[in-house]
This record gives structure tokens, C-alpha cells and sequence, in this order.
């Protein structure tokens, strides 16, 4: 098996058209691929790991997840490479580092390690024959990867540079970031590669899979809910836009409003503003959220799960008092209504509905506990049901085909995959009685009731389309026997594991007996009922459905493995592929799968695409591709307009991006100096936190001509001189930590052991360079505000420095004129500080310790905490001390009899008190 | 955008008790100190809003035209209390340079830098700094659980080596 599998993976692994053109491209001449989403980035990078895995090269790659890592190095395995990538982690240590590296190879390595081996020497970047950074539009906020560049440029004139990201999208939101990201990573080209490329359309449009588009239409209750949803969107977006003019109008349209991108869009838009926007604003961002994942739980789930999440919705608004306003709206009322009408109907509407009768107080309520239970199935299932039996049809005739087609169907998420598993084993209605059972179970009498209902139709012979699924599995299974008669199957199924067709039949049969039995219970089993077989798949993900033809869903989203479903299509290799909900990047996957397999016309790929006509789905969809060919369209200009530097390479000493100097780039231009002969007298050192390489900071103030000694700090986050501590704070983090401790504690520790602790309080350039917004001040002082906060921290802090800097760049500078004329930190004494180590001698005359013990007794405060010490010699004496001796010492009986009571509290009675309170 | 009256040559003080006449009328920050009482007197800082808390204050448009100003007082002002703020109100469009040099500034003569960016918040502040004079850190601290267990638990575990599970064997050994 491993042979075939081999040969049919290298056959797989041949580059199309298209992609050897990509191939080519970036191999002669450095670059950024920006490729359309799906059509294989991934491949891309394989063939480019491919040609460097032997000894001889040393090729890192960044920006890669280990899953993916994983994947690549399967990949590469099965095609047979012998010097496979390797991954650089802490477990490699320190010192075999630089051996581990000129092994050479591919080596897979997080940012972090990079950034402090190449500070640090530890890497021999003379040696590196170049750099693949994946996912390269990650450059447009991280920082990381630039610095690791650089000082690999800065080192090493010879090695390549290339690379890679399918996420167009990314490079629109932002002003000139395609030209930013290429000048971090000291590319000049920049290849464009979207869907509609002639040579990619030309070359696709030839090996088309056949798709028949299937548009199901929303039950009337979905698409007035549907209605409901958008009205109230509408409404959240107009307060939105009426609390925050300044905004722009386009991006909040209501078709950005349904997409998944559009809580980055509105961050993209608030984040600058974020710690000024008033409290209105902010539930609006969260209502728009929760507005879309009810449109997404519309289509995607039963009519059980959506009334489920409304009512907790409700529920939790009663419960917190959260007032977002939408759920008063007259929409919201109509959402309800449908909601629960595709659930049940209450007794009482229908009597209404057939006599107007007018009831006593008693009857009513009786009555409103008789749920009659309506459990309305979702189109799309039974659009999928018709598209099985269609699959099963033409699997019957497919002898010239050689043998039926496995089945693939894909749904968006393991919850959707586990319902549709659900669905096609044990029906809608036994599925939706069990969630019901289950969400709302202690309803008995409606269960009962449709119980009975549902007996009686059994019964009449069902009269209902809906016929439960006893007819149907007697189908199904009837043709897999026929389909069992006919010739084994593919090889690697004939190594499944698991049961045999009959025997996971009867299993269905029973669990379906038993639920009807046990309905009333609450159900116990898990969200899968009949039991999974499993096959030898590359994925955890998938739900088996049949073995024969092999029929198996996949979640589309929420893998660990992100290449689940890229190893399933390989191993699987089915001919039908229904796509229960659509996602762009897998479509094209499809068509590149498709065309991947020229040579066997036999095995033609039919695509079912499953989407509900007019609905938002729809327009999600219709939206993504939208956005891409946007994104692309801009890309192509901007290209266009593109002035890019002879020197951007940085391949010679002209590139000022590469020049370590304190004087602003602009101003130098003698680059004789920029080979590093104007040595300064001493060279300027900063210890820096391994934690703090993800901001900008440590790179600039490399940049400066200041070294950078990595290390991992217990206090601090950059120590300039043996006496200045500093601690970076963003404006969100100062927020973070004022609430919830984390500053004061770090502040007690700087001032414990730095002369001169400085707490830095940094403003991203891009944002608004105040703290609190214009005109937001309460006419009182209040404790919540950080003005407040901030104040009280100085004055329990009176030696703590507070820096306020409008961007790291400012930082920076300021970094290196506050070391002007002080000795250099040194990072052992720096790593060597910790909560264990001796303060400073005059700092306190206080053992530290004792007095965080203390102070974390109830009836001890910071003002009586000196006092007490003052008292007593130590914890032991504090003990033995009487209630009354205490109130003196505290001069507060409240104080002493909380800290007598709790010194003298027994654990056997703390356990009961605390028992007795749950 | 409020207009600074007067050139900050006149201190200003919310003093404890005794409200002193001096130099400093005039200031539109006083405008903004509503929730202290406050008076005028004869002393060298600005405000002084504390047993040992004082503070200058200086507006960045004032401190471009006399940039000797701020050393001036700076020097007078020696350090003779315990946390010395400089209240620095950020009206001017390009304050980058400016704010640099007095970062540096206030780091040499152990003054605690504030930005503020209106007389009234420059005004919330000095009231701020007035009424929390005896305010106990417990605001800026973790919260603390109320019952035994979780007090009992963050008591021993402020001890460097000892962690929770330590801390509830401890317990259940000793109680």
C-alpha cells in the first residue's frame, strides 16, 4: 500500500501550469507570492522545502504552526525525502544551538528563538543558504519576523528571501501595507497571483469539476427570523454610526455586517479609539457580534439549537441586567415568536387559532405547559437526503466509472458534521426529539404528546413526506449490500477497522428504539449517538457515515490539524463531494484537486454546492469572493505605482533600513559609516525581555546601534542601566493591569530591587495620543477611572518614573539618552532578580516577605501592616497574641477580630463552612 | 481647547488646611478643582496637595517660548517632598520633542511626570492627588476572595515555595 500510495502522491505532488510558473518566479528572483485563498500556498512552499531538504543548505522557515509543520514533514516523508525539516524548540539547548543548525537543512523555527539566536550569535547566518516566511501578511502587525530579517541581512548578503500568503484581503484594510511588508522583508518583486489570473483561469476552466448548485429555500419561519436579524443589525449599525460619526460609512454596511471579517473591520476602525469609546459603543460592538452568531446558528443548525441560544440570550440579559436595547425592539419580538413557533406551539395558540375561546386563568395555564411540539427540519437536510439518493443512484450504474464513489461531505463545524452525522443515521425527527429532550427536557407532556403523534403516523403508514428515516436506512442499506456484492473496495479501506455494515445498521435501529423508550428522560448520550467507526484517516475530525460506498463528513473550520481536510481529500479521494456549506478557499482546493488528476477521466469529481437561495449564507459567500477580487484588484495597482529602491535587497551597503546608527536614517548619508567602522567607545547595552520581542521596541532600539541582550526577566521588561528599570506599558495593558493587580505587584518589585523604577506608558502612533477621551471626565473623582488609578500608584510609588511615549519610536530615542553617561546593565545580575533575591538595603526597612504575608490576612491593611511590624517580632509572636492584645496593637476591634478569627480558624471548620455555602 | 491665561509664574497651592494667597490666580485649572476645598498661599511649588505631595504644573505651549522656566523652578524647588509631580498639560500639536526633554528632565530631578491634556483634566488630577492622600493601596491590589480557604491559600503562597497544592496538604496536615 505505502508503494501505490507513493506513487500516486508523487503523481499528486506535480506542479500545475500555473504553479510551476509561481515555482519559477520566485526561484530566479526574490519575492512576496500573494496567491488567491486555496489555491495552494501550501503547495507553493512544499516544492520550495522540497529542493532544500539536503545537508548541504540551511533554510528556516518562519511563521509556520506545528500542525502545519506536521503536515509539510508527512508530505515530504511519503515523498520519499530522506533529510527531513527539522524544528528548532527550548529542548534543543542552548549550547548544541549553533551544532544543531549546521547540520543544515530545512529548519522550522518560531520567531521568538530566532530573534534571541541571531542576537546572540547562536546561529551561523553566514551559513544561511535563505529565509521562506510563510504567511507573510502576518508582517503587517507583527514585528518579529522584520527584526529577524534584518539582522539576518545585516549579516548575510548572499541568501534568499521569499515569501508566500494567500490572504489578499489582509493587505487592504491598511494604507500602503503591501509596500511596508515588502520593504521588512527586502523583496522588490512582488508576484500576484489571484483566481482570475489568465493563466490560472485558463488553465482551471479546462479541468472543471462538474458542480451542480443546489438552492434550497429557508422555511418562511427562517426567512422572517432571517428579516428580524438583519432589521435589528440594521438598527445596531445606525446607533453605531450615530454614536460615532467619525466612522466610515462604507465598511459598516450591512453586507460587511454579516461576513466573519467584520469584528476585524470594526476593530480595524474602534481599536484607535478603543479605550475612549463610551460604554453605549462598546455593547453595540458585542450586540452586533451576537447578532451575527444567531444569523450564523440560522442556517447552519436545527430550529432547537437557534431557540436554545435566543433564550439564554434572554436569560442572561435578565440575569446581568445588560441592557443592549435590540432585545426590546419590536424585530426581536417577531424573532421570538418564529423561534419558538419552529419548535412548538403552544396549546393555547392553537385553540386561538381554531376557536376563539375565552379561557379562565387556570386553564391557561395548564394549557401553556401542553407544548404541542412542531420540530421543524432544516431544508438543506433534506436537500441532502435527495442529493445521497441521487449519489446512490448513479453509484448503482457505476461499473464503467469503475465501481461507486466515496462520498465526502463537508459542513462548516464539528458541531454541524455531528448533526448532519446525526441526522442521516437516526432522521430529523428522532435527532430533533432527542435535542429537544435534551435543551428543554423537562418539558414530558409535549414529548409525549408528539410521541404519540409520531406513533400514529408510524402507524397510518406516514402520510407525512418526512417519513422518519426507517425507510430510508432499509434503502440505503439494501443498495450498500448491492454494492458489497460488487468488487472490494479501495485499498485502504479494506484495512478499516470497525464494524461491519449489518451489525452498525442494527446498533442505529437499537439507539432509534431507544430513544423512542427513553424519550422523556433526559437524554445521556453524547451529541453522537450511534457509535463512530474509524477508519485509518489522516484526520481526527471526521464523522464516518457509511463504509460502503465510504461515505464521511468533515468539518470545513476548527481542526486542530488545519490540513485535515487536504489529507482526507488525498486519501479519500472521493468522486462526491457535497458541500453543505460553502467556504472559499475549499472550493478552490477542489478545483485544484480536480485538475491535479488529468490523467484519470474516469474519475471525474461531482460537486454539490448546498446553499440557501437569498439568504445571508449566500451573501457571505458572494461577499468573501467579492473581497478577494477587490483585495487583488488593489494590489495590482498599487503594484503598479510601486517605486521600489535599486538597494531594497540590502544585498550591498546601500540599504539604509540596514544601518545601525542613532542618527535618523534620513540624515545619514555618508555610508562609509554604515559598515560599522565609528565604533563608539563603549557599546551600549539594553537587557530586554525574551516576552518583549513581539513589539517593536527592541528592534528599533537595535537599530540605534544599541545591542540587545535577550534574556527572560522576573522584573522588568528592559533594564537600560544597572539602576533603571523600566516597565512597557500599551494604553489597553496600563488599563488591564491597574484592574487587576498585575501593575502594583510589578511595581513593588521594581522599587524592591531598582533604584530608579520607571513605568513606560507607550501610545501606538496610529491611535490618539491622550488617555481618557476629550470631554469624557465625570464631575466627580471616581475610582474607576485610570487618571485615578494612575494617581493613587504615585503616590504609593513616590519614586516610580512615569515615561508617557507617543510611539516605540519616541521610546526608543528616549531609551538611549537616558543611558547616555551610565555603566551598562548587566543581564546576569538582571536574570538573577527574583522575588527570592535581597532588596535593595535602604529601600525598606521591612522583611518583604512577612509583609506580603501579612498584608494578605483579612484585618490587615498597608497602614496598619507597618504598625504591627513595629509590634511584633514575628509571624510565630503574632499567634500567640489575644484578641484584646491585637485591637491594641491595630487600635480597631473590627481589624483584630477578623485577623484573631481567621489565625484561629481550624481547618476542619473552614472545610465545613465552605461546604455548607455550596 | 482651553487657552492658558496666565504664565504658570504665580504657584498655586491646595494646601491641607490653611488656604494661602499667591501668585498663581488665574489658571483655568483652577476652574476645574471642584471637589477639594483649595486656597491661595505663599509657598514655592505650584500646589501643594499633601503632607508630601506637591506638584508643579506647565503648560508645553508656555514651556516652547521660555524653555529656562521649568529649570528655574525646578531649582528652587530642590526636593523637599516626598513625591514631586510636574503636571504637564500637552496643548500644543507637535509636543514629541518637547515631552522628550522633560521625560529626561524629570528623571534627573526625581519629579514624577503627568500628562494631561486639558485644564480639566490637569484639574481632576490635582484634586485627585488631594483627595486620595490617605488612601490605602487596596483599590490597585487583587481582588481578594472573602472565605477562608482562598485567604488562607494566598497568605501561604505569597511564601515564594510554596504553591497552592502545597498550601491546601498544608491545611488539610496542620489545620
Amino acid at each position: 500500500r505505502m508503494r501505490r500510495g507513493g506513487a500516486r502522491r508523487a503523481a499528486m505532488a506535480a506542479l500545475l501550469e500555473h504553479e510551476s510558473q509561481i515555482f519559477l518566479d520566485l526561484f530566479h528572483s526574490d519575492g512576496l507570492v500573494v496567491c488567491a485563498r486555496g489555491l495552494g500556498i501550501d503547495r507553493l512552499l512544499l516544492r520550495f522545502l522540497r529542493l532544500y531538504c539536503e545537508p548541504a543548505s540551511l533554510v528556516l522557515v518562519l511563521n509556520t504552526s506545528p500542525a502545519e509543520e506536521e503536515y509539510f514533514i508527512d508530505q515530504l516523508r511519503s515523498e520519499g525525502v530522506v533529510h527531513l525539516p527539522r524544528r528548532v524548540t527550548n529542548e534543543i539547548t542552548n549550547n548544541i544551538r549553533y551544532e544543531f543548525y549546521t547540520q543544515g537543512g530545512v529548519v522550522f523555527a518560531t520567531s521568538r528563538i530566532l530573534v534571541v539566536d541571531f542576537l546572540t550569535d547562536r546561529i551561523p547566518a553566514d551559513l544561511i543558504t535563505g529565509i521562506l516566511v510563510y504567511k507573510a501578511h502576518r508582517l503587517i502587525e507583527s514585528c518579529q519576523e522584520a527584526f529577524i530579517l534584518r539582522l539576518y541581512r545585516q549579516k548575510n548578503k548572499q541568501g534568499f528571501i521569499k515569501a508566500f500568503t494567500d490572504n489578499a484581503v489582509a493587505f487592504n484594510t491598511g494604507f500602503c501595507h503591501v509596500e511596508r511588508v515588502m520593504r521588512n522583508l527586502f523583496v522588490k518583486k512582488l508576484y500576484l497571483w489571484p483566481r482570475f489570473h489568465i493563466t490560472v483561469n485558463s488553465f482551471l476552466e479546462k479541468h472543471k469539476p462538474e458542480v451542480v448548485e443546489i438552492h434550497v429555500s429557508m422555511t418562511p419561519r427562517m426567512l422572517a427570523i432571517q428579516t428580524s436579524i438583519l432589521d435589528i443589525l440594521n438598527a445596531c449599525l445606525r446607533e453605531l454610526k450615530r454614536y460615532n460619526p467619525a466612522l466610515e460609512v462604507e465598511d459598516l454596511s450591512l453586507e460587511n455586517a454579516i461576513g466573519k471579517p467584520f469584528d476585524k473591520t470594526i476593530r480595524h476602525y474602534l481599536d484607535p479609539l478603543w479605550h475612549q469609546l463610551g460604554a453605549k459603543t462598546k455593547s453595540l460592538v458585542q450586540d452586533l457580534k451576537v447578532l451575527r452568531t444567531l444569523l450564523e446558528y440560522l442556517t447552519q443548525y436545527d430550529c432547537v439549537t437557534f431557540l436554545n441560544l435566543l433564550e439564554s440570550l434572554k436569560a442572561s440579559e435578565k440575569a446581568f441586567g445588560e441592557n443592549s436595547g435590540w432585545l426590546f425592539l419590536d424585530s426581536s419580538t417577531s424573532m421570538f415568536v418564529n423561534a419558538r413557533a419552529r419548535v412548538y406551539r403552544t396549546a393555547d395558540d392553537s385553540l386561538n387559532e381554531k376557536r376563539k375561546v375565552s379561557e379562565n386563568n387556570d386553564g391557561k395555564k395548564e394549557n401553556e405547559l401542553k407544548r404541542e411540539l412542531v420540530l421543524e427540519s432544516n431544508p438543506k437536510w433534506e436537500a441532502l437526503r435527495e442529493v445521497l439518493k441521487e449519489i446512490e443512484n448513479a453509484n448503482k450504474n457505476s461499473e464503467d466509472l469503475g465501481g461507486p464513489g466515496q462520498v465526502l461531505i463537508c459542513a462548516s463545524d464539528d458541531r454541524a458534521c455531528a448533526q448532519l452525522k446525526e441526522y442521516i443515521t437516526v432522521g430529523a425527527e428522532a435527532f430533533l426529539m432527542r435535542l429537544y429532550n435534551k435543551t428543554f427536557g423537562k418539558d414530558e407532556k409535549a414529548a409525549e404528546v408528539w410521541n404519540k403523534d409520531r406513533k400514529a403516523a408510524k402507524a397510518k403508514g406516514s402520510a407525512r413526506p418526512n417519513t422518519g428515516p426507517q425507510a430510508k436506512k432499509a434503502k440505503l442499506k439494501a443498495s450498500s449490500k448491492e454494492n458489497k456484492n460488487k468488487k472490494q473496495q479501495d485499498r485502504t479501506l479494506t484495512q478499516m477497522i470497525g464494524k461491519t455494515e449489518e451489525e452498525n445498521g442494527e446498533k442505529e435501529l437499537e439507539v432509534e428504539e431507544h430513544q423512542e423508550l427513553s424519550n422523556s428522560q433526559e437524554s445521556d448520550t453524547e451529541e453522537t449517538v450511534p457509535e463512530d467507526f474509524r477508519i485509518n484517516l489522516p484526520s481526527d475530525s471526521y464523522y464516518g457515515i457509511f463504509k460502503t460506498p465510504l461515505t464521511i463528513i468533515h468539518p470545513l473550520q476548527g481542526c486542530s490539524d488545519p490540513y485535515a481536510l487536504t489529507r482526507v481529500l488525498q486519501e479519500v479521494e472521493p468522486r462526491y463531494v457535497v458541500l453543505y456549506d460553502a467556504e472559499l478557499s475549499f472550493v478552490r482546493q477542489l478545483e485544484i484537486y480536480r485538475a491535479s488528476r488529468p490523467g484519470k477521466p474516469l474519475r471525474q469529481v461531482e460537486v454539490y454546492f448546498l446553499i440557501y437561495g437569498g439568504s445571508t449564507e449566500e451573501q457571505r459567500y458572494l461577499t468573501s469572493l467579492r473581497k478577494e477580487k477587490e483585495a487583488f484588484e488593489k494590489l495590482i495597482r498599487e503594484k503598479a505605482g510601486m517605486v521600489i529602491p535599486e538597494e531594497r535587497e540590502g544585498r550591498d551597503e546601500t540599504n539604509l533600513d540596514l544601518v545601525r546608527d542613532a542618527t535618523p536614517a534620513s540624515f545619514s548619508t555618508d555610508t562609509r559609516k554604515a559598515g560599522g567602522q565609528e565604533q563608539k567607545s563603549v557599546q551600549q547595552t539594553i537587557v530586554v525581555d525574551m516576552r518583549e520581542f513581539r513589539s517593536e521596541l527592541p528592534s528599533l532600539l537595535h537599530r540605534r546601534g544599541i545591542d540587545i541582550e535577550p534574556v527572560t526577566l522576573e522584573v522588568g521588561d528592559y533594564i537600560l542601566t544597572p539602576d533603571i528599570c523600566v516597565e512597557r506599558k500599551s494604553i489597553s495593558d496600563l488599563i488591564g493591569s491597574l484592574n487587576n493587580g498585575r501593575l502594583y505587584t510589578q511595581c513593588i518589585s521594581m522599587s524592591r530591587y531598582y533604584k530608579r523604577p520607571i513605568l513606560l506608558i507607550e501610545f501606538d502612533p496610529n491611535k490618539s495620543f491622550s488617555l481618557i477621551p476629550r470631554g469624557s471626565l465625570h464631575p466627580e473623582i471616581s475610582s474607576n477611572d485610570v487618571t485615578s488609578k494612575l494617581t493613587l500608584l504615585t503616590l504609593h510609588f513616590p519614586k516610580l518614573r512615569i515615561l508617557w511615549c507617543p510611539s516605540p519610536h519616541a521610546t526608543a530615542e528616549l531609551f538611549e539618552e537616558l543611558k547616555q553617561n551610565h555603566p551598562q546593565p548587566n543581564a546576569e545580575t538582571a536574570m538573577a532578580v527574583t522575588a527570592d533575591s535581597e532588596a535593595l538595603p535602604e529601600s525598606d526597612k521591612y522583611n518583604p516577605g512577612p509583609q506580603d504575608f501579612l498584608l494578605k490576612m483579612p484585618g490587615v491593611n498597608t497602614k496598619n501592616c507597618r504598625i504591627l511590624m513595629n509590634h511584633v517580632k514575628s509571624i510565630a509572636e503574632l499567634v500567640t497574641l489575644s484578641k484584646d492584645k491585637l485591637s491594641e496593637i491595630l487600635g480597631n476591634s473590627v481589624s483584630a477580630t477578623q485577623l484573631f478569627d481567621f489565625i484561629h480558624m481550624t481547618y476542619s471548620k473552614a472545610m465545613s463552612q465552605g461546604k455548607n455555602k455550596r | 481647547p482651553v487657552v492658558p491665561l496666565l504664565s504658570p509664574s504665580c504657584p498655586l497651592i491646595v494646601p491641607l488646611l490653611s488656604p494661602i494667597v499667591t501668585r498663581q490666580r488665574g489658571n483655568p485649572v483652577l476652574r476645574f478643582v471642584r471637589n477639594v476645598p483649595w486656597a491661595f498661599g505663599d509657598i514655592v511649588p505650584d500646589y501643594v496637595l499633601g503632607q508630601s505631595t506637591c506638584a508643579l504644573f506647565l503648560s508645553l505651549r508656555y514651556h516652547n517660548l521660555h524653555p529656562g522656566y521649568i529649570h528655574e523652578r525646578l531649582r528652587s524647588l530642590g526636593r523637599s517632598f516626598a513625591l514631586q509631580l510636574l503636571l504637564l498639560q500637552v496643548d500644543v500639536k507637535d509636543p514629541h520633542q518637547a515631552l522628550k526633554e522633560l521625560a529626561k528632565i524629570c528623571i534627573l530631578a526625581d519629579c514624577t511626570l503627568i500628562l494631561a491634556w486639558s485644564a480639566e483634566e490637569a484639574g481632576r488630577y490635582l484634586e485627585t492627588y488631594k483627595a486620595y492622600e490617605q488612601k490605602p493601596p487596596d483599590l490597585l491590589m487583587e481582588k481578594m476572595e472573602r472565605d477562608f480557604l482562598s485567604r488562607m491559600t494566598d497568605c501561604l503562597t505569597s511564601v515564594k515555595s510554596v504553591n497552592k497544592t502545597d498550601t491546601s496538604s498544608l491545611l488539610a496536615t496542620f489545620g
